[in-house]
């Protein structure tokens, strides 16, 4: 058995009399540690994939296991708790509390875990040694998005859920945290679920999910995931 | 405006509706509170005004210690400005149910003052009356139900006692509201416990002491074109009332004299029938003297006849008498004479008698001789009869025989002689006798035809005699009866004179009461005077004042609450108006959607809570008056002025708020606006500047006190509406508490005596002396101070108050009932020879303070300097304070006790009402008042201020409520990403909820804080708004309000949080972190 399974997954949404079909039947699994990137155009259901996987929204139908346990069936208190502890989850608008510093911001998430890593170490591991006691409007995009990353790492997550975790970051600065959550993967053995509609990325999973109206119409197994930096887009 | 534009204005409504109706909300509140407490006292004003222009109710009222005749009405309604002038019976009677005695009004149904009935019928004829239904229900009674009344006997002008009313047993046809006593309290009574307890209207025509009138009702002319109580109807009511007064002298001289005149003719009357009687009287007594006189004279005629009668008779007896004496002398002469013959005869018998003896003598001398010789012889015989004898012997015997025959026969011879000779003397004895004799018998036939004579007159004499004997007793009878009518006649006479000087006692004491016919003092009263309507418009003020401290919190917390929505709805819509703005709309476009939002939402809430306002809260205010006014029901109006003020107002607010925050964003270019706006920077708070504070602080109370300070307007407003909410519940506490402090403070703290006995005036020594012992022997009273009370104005020259002046009739007697202590020092005072003590709200109404010099005036208008010693404590009513030594050179006058205060043991109310009502029996007493009722009377006023207190703290309560509920409303959707954030992360709910509440608990905690200090003094200044000029609010703030007051805010906020709660469960983390707006 798979680290996490998806098993025939549907999400509809109801919209007035319309019901639209974000998830249609959707399956696939993933491996304990690896590097997984979910590619697809805009609406074709990565989203609500990543949402129903980090506890965050249910599906309508269908299973999602992760490590054995099977998360479509957690109600209310025990869902937030899986996202307590098991979910680590990166934004592609970082979110991270304006009021807060960086530190701070990473211990919002250390305080309510059992096993959570320290915040300064876990700010050295993604190069923010210098920055720990600024104010994310103090920080580049680039460095927010890092802050966001130690704040999900730092909770010390089975899965590391990362939602166009670039897309509101230049290049350049996307690669390095492209790289950073590569290295974090390989470095502590977790599992990343990227989500991204830039395929060209692709290359430096371990396995690719491609997902088209609503479902996981392909998934692709990288025998020789490429490093980030060699990676060109 | 374009179609689009409308649509999305009206779609954003629908949209955000929970904002919408939290503008819509404020605008409500502000509005109706501001509109509903506004219109409360006009309404509550305009409803009494209304009620009294139906039931006719009167605008100046005159009354007269003395009455009030017609001639006063007709002179008063020659006034100019009167309209009208009614004249009503009003009198106090008792009624007794169940051995319990109430005292009741009853008034006359007249033209004026038109009760209102409730339930049956008016009274149609003189044995009928309509009561108030207090009474039926509190004495168990219902219509058709007799009682009887019983009213004290009048008199009328002629002196003469009457019956008030012609038929006491009434029967109860309806109940009635009287205009005249809109509140419980329904005036003194000089009868029973001092106090009327109800009042009952009866038919015209059952009064029978028509005499005087009671009152006189005035309506002035134009009046009801006027409001009650306005400045205008008030200067109108002034200007006739002034005119009235102007006659009051005339009136009242006339109403004496006429008093006098009337009283005088009848003691002329009076005295001519007196006089008449006295000399009625005085005739018949002469009579009867007369009639005794001629008696008199009469017997004494007659006894002067008997007594010549009786001269006659005793002359003729004398001449009688004389004769009968003469013939005795005659007699008596003669049988002198004869007494002297027959004397001489007897000499002569004596003589011959004599030689008679003389002759018996010699006889016996012879015979004895004879004798002797008879014996001799004999012996001679004997012896010679002796044979022995010798012859010589014998011879010589014999010789001697011889002898002494010879003697013998001499002797014999002798004897013999003499034997003739003595019959010859008696011879001549029995001859002379014998004449004599004769001579007797001659004069005893004599004697015996005189006595026989004698005898006869003797007879003659005694029957005279007795016949004048008779006349004299008929005389003496006559003589007797006179007295006995001379007797009757001086009793009688002294009778008549008893009578006579009663009677003219009587005529003394009517003179005397002529002159004591005192001056009538007429009272123009207004409406003012009456203690009912007075304090319906003295707590219409304090609404009114209420009303303006109110809803400006109201505005001010609305205006910062739509301030927060508007500003939070266009920061939101950044990107929106970026677009039009990018689309080429117009400032003045785009902006019109948010100020119709605006307006809507204003203008809608407005307009509910005009129509809300206008009738719920005067409603809800009138239903907690109602329970102490008898008026009806209340007036509701649309107030134009107020609801457009209002609805301005708050539209002004919130339009005026949006178009605020319009300006930051409007000012920026569109590409500015299309970007997300930088989110707020994060910052270091002071605090953490202070790192052994801050060290210390846990994460979460680290992010707590961050996030207080990043969100400076939320935390502002937050405080501001805890703070409002707050210091309107404390200062409503503290409200309650100065009122409900003042009974005590001045009935235990100033005023200690449990009852205040009026002495009627004019008492002499001995029947003070008397009610004063009489006190002092009851058991149930501990302690009497005889003091002296006088109403009196006060002025510093320009203000004028009322106060009562006590004069204590020794200084030292005070300490213990009435304890006068300094404002400032708070010791106790002792009045000294020069100064006065000055209660304290008076002197700070008069703007004087110690040493300075005010003036007393009394009612003759006589202004009296004095020196202000202190000024003292003091709550309820305007006191001053002076020594007898201070007010009696002061205003000329002996000092005289006309009020005693008591202190009595713990009695309940039975025992104190049986006390008074003993008490009141007694002559010398006029009123008898206690405290404990002044006390309940006053506790009634006070309520109706505690029902302000609870509209406070519900309206505190409202609005701390919608401010709270909006702040964190617009605090969650300011921070909902962040909240969405955190709940990714894995936050429990509950753990959420802290994270926002906590601040809101931070803040809350500042709010209470500021807000008890804030509520102290708003409480200060409301009270200094409602403080009503007779009473002295003390400034004091129960602890256990502070308690309450923090309580209720925490509740409050418990609320609000509670739904918080809900708010932030139902955050949809997708939907939030999908993207920037």
């Amino acid at each position: 058995m798979s680290y996490i399974e998806f098993k025939n997954v549907c999400k509809e949404y109801k919209m007035g009399e319309i019901t639209i079909k974000a998830l249609n039947d959707t399956n696939f699994q993933i491996e304990k540690g690896e590097l997984v990137v979910i590619v697809g155009p805009s609406g074709a259901g990565k989203t609500t994939a990543l949402n129903i996987l980090g506890g965050m929204d249910t599906a309508t139908s269908g299973k999602v296991l992760v490590d054995g346990r099977e998360v479509t069936k957690l109600k209310n208190k025990a869902l937030i708790g899986y996202r307590r502890e098991d979910i680590g989850f990166v934004f592609q608008f970082y979110n991270l509390v304006q009021n807060l510093t960086a530190k701070e911001n990473v211990e919002l998430a250390t305080q309510i875990c059992k096993d959570s890593l320290n915040p300064e170490e876990v700010l050295k591991k993604v190069g923010l040694e210098n920055r720990m006691n600024n104010f994310p409007s103090q920080l580049s995009g680039g460095e927010q998005q890092r802050v966001a990353i130690a704040r999900a790492i730092a909770k010390n997550p089975k899965l590391l859920l990362c939602d166009e975790p670039t897309g509101a970051l230049d290049y350049k600065t996307g690669k390095q945290i492209l790289k950073l959550l590569q290295d974090t993967a390989r470095r502590e053995n977790m599992t990343v679920l990227i989500i991204t509609h830039n395929g060209a990325i692709s290359p430096m999973a371990d396995k690719v999910i491609h997902f088209k109206n609503g479902t996981a119409e392909k998934i692709e197994i990288n025998e020789n995931p490429k490093p980030v930096e060699d990676i060109e887009w | 405006m374009k179609k689009a534009l409308m649509k999305d204005s009206f779609k954003e409504i629908k949209n955000t509706y929970k904002r919408f109706l939290s503008i819509l909300l404020m605008a409500f509140l502000g509005v109706g509170f501001f509109a509903g407490i506004r219109a409360t006292s006009p309404d509550m004003i305009d409803t009494i005004d209304k009620y009294y222009k139906e039931q006719n109710v009167y605008d100046i009222q005159v009354v007269s210690t003395l009455g009030l005749t017609n001639e006063d009405i007709t002179e008063i309604s020659k006034i100019q400005g009167v309209e009208k002038v009614t004249g009503t019976y009003e009198i106090d009677g008792k009624i007794e149910i169940d051995d319990k005695e109430t005292i009741t009004k009853v008034i006359e149904i007249g033209d004026a003052n038109i009760p209102k009935l409730l339930e049956g019928r008016l009274p149609e004829n003189k044995n009928e009356c309509v009561i108030e239904s207090n009474f039926l229900s509190s004495n168990n009674r219902k219509i058709g139900d007799t009682i009887e009344v019983n009213i004290e006997k009048t008199k009328n002008d002629e002196g003469e006692e009457i019956e008030y009313l012609n038929q006491k047993e009434l029967k109860i046809v309806g109940t009635v509201e009287s205009p005249l006593y809109i509140s419980r309290d329904r005036g003194n009574s000089s009868l029973g416990a001092g106090k009327v307890n109800y009042y009952l209207y009866i038919n015209k025509d059952n009064i029978n002491a028509k005499d005087v009138f009671t009152n006189i009702y005035i309506k002035v002319k134009d009046a009801n074109k006027y409001q009650t109580s306005s400045a205008k109807y008030e200067d109108l009511i002034e200007e006739t009332k002034v005119k009235v007064e102007d006659i009051k002298e005339e009136r009242e001289k006339a109403r004496q004299e006429q008093l006098i005149e009337s009283a005088t003719k009848k003691l002329e009357e009076a005295e001519t029938e007196f006089n008449n009687e006295k000399q009625n009287a005085e005739k018949q007594i002469a009579e009867a003297e007369a009639k005794i006189a001629d008696g008199k004279t009469k017997i004494e005629k007659a006894e002067a006849e008997v007594n010549k009668n009786e001269e006659t008779a005793n002359k003729e007896f004398k001449n009688a008498e004389k004769k009968i004496n003469e013939g005795k002398a005659q007699i008596s002469k003669n049988e002198t004479e004869f007494a002297k013959k027959e004397s001489e005869a007897n000499k002569e018998f004596e003589n011959l008698e004599n030689q008679k003896n003389e002759l018996q003598e010699n006889l016996s001398k012879v015979e004895a001789g004879l004798n002797t010789v008879n014996e001799n012889y004999k012996k001679i015989l004997e012896a010679l009869s002796n044979p022995n004898l010798s012859e010589e012997q014998r011879e010589l015997l014999e010789k001697q025989k011889q002898q002494l025959e010879n003697e013998k026969i001499g002797l014999e011879q002798n004897k013999k002689s003499l034997t003739e000779g003595i019959n010859k003397i008696e011879q001549g004895i029995v001859e002379g006798k014998l004449q004599l004799e004769e001579g007797k018998k001659q004069l005893e036939t004599a004697k015996t035809k005189l006595n026989n004579e004698e005898a006869s007159f003797k007879k003659t004499k005694t029957s005279t005699l007795a016949k004048i004997e008779d006349a004299k007793k008929k005389i003496q009878t006559s003589k007797e009866k006179i007295a006995k009518g001379e007797q009757e006649l001086t009793k009688q006479k002294q009778e008549a004179e008893e009578k006579l000087s009663e009677a003219e006692e009587k005529l003394i004491d009517a003179k005397d009461e002529i002159s004591k016919i005192e001056m009538p003092k007429w009272y123009v009263l207004d409406r003012n005077e009456n203690s009912g309507y007075a304090s319906f418009i003295q707590d219409t003020k304090s609404i009114k004042n209420i009303g303006i401290v109110f809803p400006a919190v109201f505005f001010i917390v609305a205006t910062l609450i739509s301030l927060t929505s508007m500003t939070r709805m266009v920061e939101e819509e950044r990107t929106q108006i970026g677009t039009l703005k990018a689309l080429g709309y117009s400032k003045l476009q785009i902006a019109s959607k948010y100020i119709i939002y605006a307006s809507l939402a204003s203008i809608i809430g407005g307009i509910l809570g005009m129509c809300v306002g206008f009738v719920l809260l005067p409603k809800i205010i009138w239903m907690m008056y109602e329970m102490m006014y008898q008026i009806g029901d209340i007036s509701l109006n649309f107030d134009w002025i107020y609801g457009t003020i209002g609805l301005g107002l708050i539209f002004g607010c919130i339009v005026g708020a949006t178009i605020y925050s319009l300006i930051k964003e409007l000012k920026e270019t569109p590409a500015t606006l299309m970007r997300p706006k930088s989110p707020k920077m994060g910052k270091r708070v002071l605090l953490e500047r202070v790192t052994f504070i801050w060290k210390r602080l846990s994460f979460s109370r680290k992010v707590t006190i961050r996030n207080i300070f990043r969100y400076k307007k939320r935390f502002l407003m937050t405080i501001i509406g805890i703070l409002g909410c707050t210091s309107l519940i404390l200062a409503g506490f503290g409200l309650k508490d100065s009122i409900s402090s003042i009974m005590p403070s001045q009935y235990e703290k100033v005023f200690d005596y449990d009852m205040q006995i009026s002495l009627k005036s004019g008492l002499n020594e001995s029947q003070f002396e008397e009610i004063v012992n009489k006190l002092k022997e009851q058991e149930q009273i501990t302690k009497i101070v005889k003091t002296y009370m006088t109403t009196s104005k006060i002025t510093n020259g320009e203000l004028e108050e009322d106060v009562q002046i006590i004069v204590p009739e020794e200084k030292e007697t005070l300490e213990g009932i009435i304890n006068i202590k300094d404002i400032k020092t708070k010791e106790t005072v002792t009045l000294n020879d020069n100064e006065i003590c000055l209660t304290d709200k008076v002197a700070e109404l008069l703007k004087v303070k110690q040493g300075d010099t005010i003036k007393l005036k009394d009612s003759e208008g006589n202004e009296k300097e004095a020196k202000i010693g202190n000024i003292v404590e003091n709550y309820i009513y305007h006191y001053v304070y002076m020594s007898k030594e201070l007010y009696q050179p002061l205003y000329g006058k002996d000092y005289e006790t006309n009020v005693l205060l008591t202190q009595n043991i713990d009695l309940n109310e039975e025992q104190e009402d049986s006390l008074a009502t003993d008490i009141m029996k007694e002559k010398q007493v006029s009123a008898v008042s206690l405290t404990s009722t002044s006390i309940k009377m006053m506790d009634d006023t006070m309520k109706s201020l505690n029902y302000v207190v609870v509209i406070l703290i519900v309206s505190a309560g409202l609005l701390a409520f919608v401010v709270l509920y909006n702040l964190s409303n617009v605090n969650i959707s300011e921070r909902i990403r962040e909240l969405a954030t955190i709940k990714v992360l894995g936050f429990y709910d509950r753990e959420v909820y802290d994270y926002i509440t906590r601040e809101t608990v931070l803040l809350t905690l500042i709010g209470i804080a500021i807000g008890l200090l804030g509520g102290y003094f708003l409480n200060y200044f409301i009270i200094g708004t409602c403080e009503i000029n007779m009473l002295r609010f003390s400034k004091i703030i129960n602890p256990l309000s502070y308690v309450y007051s923090i309580l209720i805010t925490i509740g409050f906020t418990l609320i609000v949080n509670f739904v918080t709660y809900f708010a932030l469960k139902k955050i949809d983390m997708i939907e939030s972190l999908k993207s920037v707006e």
